[in-house]
């Protein structure tokens, strides 16, 4: 399990307020603290609306990577006429080397139950989901105990808080691919189905699970909800820097060290790898993969660059799953973003056409560029094929997946062409035909 | 804030109702409009209307708006895999995909931006790079008339002559002239070559030709037609020239429904086929005179003796009220050599040598002459081989490239079997005579190969010191020949114009001249070239002169006419190992001292046996979906499809080049599966659209399909890739109706043709229930099986007719079929016998009632009945 990293004494502490607690299953001694106070002032105090407008005015947005506004989407769920909603936490967490939705679950059970409770009363949903990876077991353990405490206590099940509002919480398990992250595969997994995105529109706010509106909610984002409701929404609004509110939990690896952190939006990127420790002597980033495996490679004069949806966006990276990877020297960025290609493209589900063999034209390209047999119009190849999959996908994960690449090609070029022009590496990590001719004959007459 | 969300169990504000009716109109549901409302977006800056609810690509396809689609399929929502159906809408950063985006009042679409091409394009290009399949077959592909091979050997196999021979009139109308004649580039490409032989393609349609003309001759069947004949559009054509392209774009106009006259300059009709080719290679009043009786039993007029220019003009046609006017006037000027001594009057233009030749009357002064025959066309070809029948001395061939460079390297065998010297790789330097101006003899040079040119072959170039003489007494030209133009000077010929290299100008696809409503076709345009180019040409302008003639815009046909006529390319090709060995039944030929003073036809033909044997040798190699595919379709129509039939060199370990696109890469190799009595699968072929999946599991409810596995590996397909047996499956075929290629299909040649043993029949019923298509029916007195889809009525009394099979006829069938494999020397295992009655019984062994049932009844009297016990000896 990661463990957290010390972050400066001024950055406020939203998710992770209660992390750190003896048994985080503890009901009694999370109510002391204040959990569920939120639930009751939500039920008690604001109602639904009121409830969605507390939350609109926070400014909060979707933690899951895209940065959607909350409010809006629980705004139309609560909206669309329909006989049954539901509410999907999606604690899935996709990415293999980012364990912050897992570490919230673990240390704060009970304040993912509240915010998925109050999502719940809020949109006016009866069952609530929270979709936990199958071999996550601790997690799970965790949740259902929190869940079934919480049941008992009467935070949720029949009538809850006395308001009339019956709602059902369980803990489903899904097991499959990195592709369950995304909302609509996600909701077809938990209906029996292959994981395969949907077109959007209609958006699962108005039709996702059972063809029900569905809110489908990042547990970071249902996480936060609680506090918004306790503290109100422009304490909330006065966290983080820039368009974005609030916190977020980050997944810092660097060679000196990794763990989590929780990070107000709008940090500039050299402040959160300073949290990561120095790097070793004699050594220097060069590059940081932010957003995980479809994340994007940004050199290190951007490194002033705020972490927040739109900036991100712009540079060519994006928050996705809150992992910040830094990449010292002796790394070769063209093979970083060949690993990272090929795992996403080898993890599509295969529905749309540029996805399935788009993405792995990518990374034929990227092969032949790393073994040293490139084609003389391969840089224009992975522009044009990554905009064009960009222009037709049906998911982000087909648009993220040209990310690596892209950045690469954006921000390092000159590494690029010693590949594609001079058949070399300058790290050392490949061995292009010219170094592996080089390296046979090596030594002899 | 709060009045912005409304939801329907928030708590509203009560007001106290005041009556009974408005409370209840308060507390009624919403009612449904009775009619959806329509809307209106604009597509393409043009304003259409639809529902409320509608699809973009719903209300484009109302108003007859095309936008293309691949796994759309019209009875489910959109599902969204192939992004070929991508539009623009104002507002929006990307271009969302129609199938499944509600249209909303006064959206603006775009439907054919440049941007949405490219992106269809590339999409095309992925499915490609791993569509490791192709759609027409090798030799199809290579005919220039793209006649329906695989279709028409399928026919010979059964032989069926009639109907191979209707399929092919479909592209050509002369199946017997071209099995004489053509030079077949089909038989280079055929697959079967891969296995053993390349399949005799040229023979098999001959001989199905020739079946045709007998019955035609013997009596008076009309040829069979390849379409159902137009209505009369009471419209004239004349078309000029009766040449194969002139014949062609006549018959081809017939059958479209309108008046056509063919004008020939010459006494008889045939052009080049008549005057150009001798009479030992294509009979005259056999073959030629009777091929043509199919354009002639359609109503089309032949005129004779009149040339165009000579004759009468263009004007004069128009005057006489021909509405449009197809040249196919050939090509007839002979090209000159430039060398000194040429204008010697012993040097004669093979053409016009040929002319006397074929109609039959010998050459003046030819017998006993030293002839040299300069030029590897096949004119000279044809030059040299008459000449050896007319009793030259001794024929010489010289022709400046090597052998397999010749356009004619087929036949220059059978010339040197006859008798014909030939020199290859040398060149005429000048023709040398003597004080008289008679011939004496030619010299020549040698020639090495150099540089390629454009036409891939070695230039040659001659090579200093090489030059030897060729005593002679007369030289033939035979180098290529050009259009006679003349007539484009005269006034009433205003209009038409010359090309650049001397042919008449006329577009390559509507074959428009500079004059509206005259056509240029066939060797005028293209230059001398093959008898199955011609036709295809003349063809291909009757269908322009069609359109003209109906009164569509030609520029519209530019891309019926692609589609009509595809370069589809091909992929590298799996060679076929498994079939069993059978090597290529040959047409046997008189010996050439028996045919190298004859004029007869020296190819003697196949007897049935040998075409239907030859003709089943077809691999079958075909696409089953093609003119069903859309992949194919929009490929053409983007442009995406392959550039070569060529196998291209591998580029390592698992890489194989399915086509040569940006995206060529790693592709997939699946296994058909042909283990289901109606569906065939074809992996390889399968997009990954979805459809099969989606309607087998929403509108039949079986599930079969799914998509398994993830990333590049997905594949729609059965759980585990079983067998179809192996799922829920009911053969209702839907899935094959919706594949947008040819992944799944109904297995063609299973549904073919059945046959029901009726004597074994007990009338269960079964097939009937079981049948999805209604192909079998009950009957209205007791439930009956049909047995063939051709006649799918029952008649009741017929059956009661038919004799039906006895133990008796059965067991005498089995023994004829014993004695039989025993004479012919094949085991024959006892143990499968059955137990032979008495002799008394079953009649004599061999005596030919093999298969009585039917057969006997027939002939009344002349047999006892099939259902006799009592022998009967025969005669």
């Amino acid at each position: 399990m990661a463990e957290l990293l010390a972050t400066p004494p001024a950055w406020p502490t939203i998710l992770l307020e209660r992390a750190g607690a003896a048994d985080p299953t503890d009901l009694d001694v999370a109510v002391r603290a204040g959990t569920f106070d939120g639930l009751r002032r939500s039920i008690r105090e604001l109602g639904p609306t009121g409830t969605i407008a507390t939350i609109a005015a926070a400014g909060l947005r979707g933690r899951g990577g895209a940065g959607f506004p909350t409010a809006d989407k629980w705004r139309v769920a609560a909206r669309t006429d329909a006989p049954r909603r539901y509410v999907v936490a999606n604690g899935y967490g996709a990415d293999p080397a980012a364990g912050t939705d897992r570490y919230l679950m673990e240390h704060d059970p009970f304040t993912v139950v509240e915010g998925t409770a109050i999502a719940a009363f809020a949109v006016g949903a009866t069952e609530a989901i929270i979709a936990v990876r199958a071999e996550a077991a601790e997690t799970i353990r965790r949740l259902e105990a929190a869940i079934g405490a919480a049941e008992e206590a009467g935070f949720l099940g029949f009538d809850v808080l006395g308001s009339g509002h019956d709602l059902t919480m369980t803990v489903r398990t899904v097991q499959g691919a990195y592709m369950l992250g995304e909302e609509t595969v996600l909701l077809k997994a938990l209906e029996g189905k292959r994981g395969q995105p949907e077109q959007r529109p209609p958006h699962p706010a108005e039709r996702g699970l059972n063809d029900m509106p569905t809110v489908v909610n990042n547990v970071q984002t249902l996480a936060a909800v609680p506090w918004i409701i306790r503290r109100g929404a422009e304490a909330f609004a006065a966290v983080g820097a820039g368009h974005a509110r609030g916190t977020i939990l980050v997944q810092v690896r660097t060679p000196a060290g990794d763990g989590i952190a929780e990070v107000p939006l709008g940090t500039p990127l050299r402040e959160i790898v300073a949290l990561g420790g120095s790097l070793p002597r004699g050594r220097s980033v060069k590059a940081l993969l932010i957003g995980g495996p479809s994340g994007g490679l940004l050199p290190p004069d951007l490194l002033d660059t705020p972490y927040d949806f739109e900036p991100l966006r712009a540079a060519g990276a994006h928050i996705g799953s809150g992992s910040l990877v830094v990449a010292d020297d002796r790394a070769c960025v063209v093979d970083l973003a060949r690993l990272l290609t090929r795992f996403c493209a080898s993890e599509a589900c295969g529905k749309t056409i540029p996805c399935r063999i788009g993405t792995r034209r990518l990374v034929e390209i990227a092969d032949r560029v790393i073994d040293g047999r490139p084609r003389p119009t391969d840089t224009t190849l992975i522009t044009d094929l990554s905009a064009d999959i960009v222009a037709s996908a049906l998911c982000d994960h087909e648009r993220l997946t040209t990310f690596p690449l892209a950045s690469a090609m954006r921000y390092f070029r000159s590494e690029l062409d010693d590949h594609l022009l001079r058949s070399s590496c300058p790290a050392g990590v490949c061995h292009p035909i010219a170094v592996a001719t080089g390296a046979a004959t090596y030594g002899r007459p | 804030m709060t009045d912005l969300i409304s939801r329907p169990d928030a708590p509203q504000p009560t007001m106290a109702p005041e009556t009974l009716a408005e409370r209840l109109l308060d507390t009624q549901a919403p009612q449904r409009p009775l009619s959806t409302p329509r809307i209106r977006i604009e597509v393409d800056g043009r304003v259409v209307e639809g529902f409320e609810g509608q699809t973009i690509l719903e209300v484009c396809r109302d108003n007859g708006i095309e936008i293309p689609t691949l796994c759309y399929e019209p009875k489910l929502p959109g599902f969204g895999a192939c992004r070929m159906c991508v539009v623009e809408v104002e507002g929006e950063e990307h271009p969302p995909i129609s199938c499944s985006r509600t249209c909303e009042p006064d959206m603006k679409v775009q439907t054919q931006t440049e941007e949405l091409r490219r992106l269809r394009r590339t999409n095309l290009e992925l499915i490609f790079s791993d569509h490791n399949a192709y759609c027409l077959p090798p030799c199809q592909n290579k005919c220039p008339s793209h006649i329906d091979i695989p279709g028409f050997l399928r026919a010979n196999a059964e032989a069926d002559w009639r109907e191979s021979s209707r399929i092919f009139k479909r592209t050509i109308p002369f199946p017997s002239i071209l099995g004489r004649v053509c030079p077949a580039p089909c038989e280079e490409h055929c697959r079967r070559d891969e296995v053993d032989e390349a399949i005799a393609i040229r023979d098999s349609h001959r001989y199905a030709g020739d079946q045709v003309l007998k019955s035609m001759l013997d009596d008076g069947v009309d040829p069979p037609l390849p379409f159902e004949r137009q209505a009369p559009s009471g419209r004239r054509a004349a078309v000029i020239g009766s040449g194969p392209a002139g014949m062609a774009a006549a018959y081809y106009l017939l059958l479209t429904g309108h008046d056509v006259t063919v004008f020939e300059r010459d006494a008889a009709p045939g052009g080049m086929l008549r005057y150009g080719i001798p009479q030992y290679r294509l009979p005259k009043v056999e073959v030629l005179e009777a091929e043509y009786e199919s354009v002639t039993r359609l109503g089309g007029r032949i005129v004779c003796n009149a040339a165009l220019g000579r004759d009468f003009t263009l004007d004069d046609l128009t005057n006489q009220g021909f509405d449009a006017v197809v040249v196919a006037i050939g090509c007839y000027d002979t090209n000159r050599l430039g060398i000194p001594g040429e204008d010697a009057a012993e040097c004669i233009d093979g053409l016009e040598y040929l002319r006397t030749a074929t109609l039959g009357l010998p050459y003046p002064d030819h017998v006993g002459k030293r002839v040299v025959v300069i030029g590897g066309g096949f004119t000279s070809m044809d030059c040299s081989r008459t000449s050896v029948r007319q009793g030259a001395q001794e024929v010489t061939l010289v022709y400046r490239r090597d052998m397999k460079d010749m356009p004619a390297a087929n036949e220059v065998h059978e010339a040197i079997e006859e008798g014909v010297t030939a020199i290859f790789q040398a060149g005429p330097v000048r023709v040398i005579t003597d004080k008289d101006g008679n011939v004496t003899g030619v010299e020549f040079i040698r020639m090495v190969m150099g540089a390629r040119d454009a036409s891939g072959r070695r230039r040659p170039e001659p090579a200093p010191g090489t030059e030897f003489t060729i005593p002679c007494d007369r030289v033939l030209l035979a180098i290529g020949q050009g259009p006679e133009l003349d007539w484009l000077e005269q006034p009433g010929n205003e209009g038409p114009e010359m090309s650049k290299q001397w042919r008449l100008k006329a577009d390559a696809v509507t074959f428009e001249t500079g004059r509206p409503g005259v056509f240029g076709s066939g060797d005028v345009r293209i230059g001398a070239a093959t008898v199955v180019q011609a036709i295809a040409e003349g063809r291909r302008a009757a269908y322009a002169v069609d359109a003209y003639l109906k009164g569509f815009d030609l520029t519209a046909i530019r891309t019926r006419q692609t589609l009509a006529e595809p370069q589809p390319e091909f992929l590298s090709i799996v060679p076929f190992t498994s079939e069993i060995k059978e090597s290529r039944y040959r047409m046997r030929a008189l010996e050439a001292e028996e045919r190298n003073h004859s004029y007869i036809e020296y190819e003697l033909p196949y007897t049935p046996e040998e075409a239907v044997a030859e003709s089943t040798r077809c691999l079958q190699c075909t696409c089953e979906a093609i003119g069903f595919c859309d992949l194919r379709r929009l490929g053409i129509e983007y442009g995406t499809t392959l550039q070569t039939l060529e196998p291209q060199h591998h580029q390592g370990a698992g890489y194989r080049s399915v086509t040569e696109n940006r995206f060529t890469g790693i592709n997939h190799d699946y296994i058909r599966d042909d283990s289901h009595a109606f569906i065939l699968r074809e992996p390889s072929r399968c997009i990954d659209c979805g459809r099969c999946a989606q309607v087998c599991a929403e509108v039949v409810g079986a599930a079969c399909y799914d998509f398994m596995r993830i990333g590049f590996d997905t594949l729609v397909t059965t759980p585990l890739d079983m067998s179809l047996n192996d799922t829920p499956c009911v053969s209702c075929g839907r899935c094959a109706e919706t594949c947008p290629t040819g992944a799944l299909m109904p297995k063609p040649r299973v549904l073919q043709k059945y046959e029901v043993d009726e004597s074994r029949c007990i009338l269960c019923g079964i097939c009937v229930d079981a049948c999805p298509y209604d192909a079998l029916r009950d009957g209205s007195d007791i439930e009956l099986a049909d047995t063939s889809r051709e006649s799918p009525m029952i008649d009741l009394m017929a059956i009661a007719a038919v004799d039906r099979e006895t133990e008796v006829t059965y067991i005498r069938r089995e023994r004829d079929w014993a004695a039989r494999a025993a004479a012919e020397g094949r085991f024959v295992d006892t143990a499968r016998l059955l137990p032979v009655l008495p002799a008394t019984v079953a009649g004599l062994p061999g005596n030919g009632h093999g298969n009585g049932n039917g057969h006997g009844h027939a002939h009344g009297n002349d047999h006892h009945g099939g259902t006799a016990v009592a022998p009967a000896p025969r005669e």
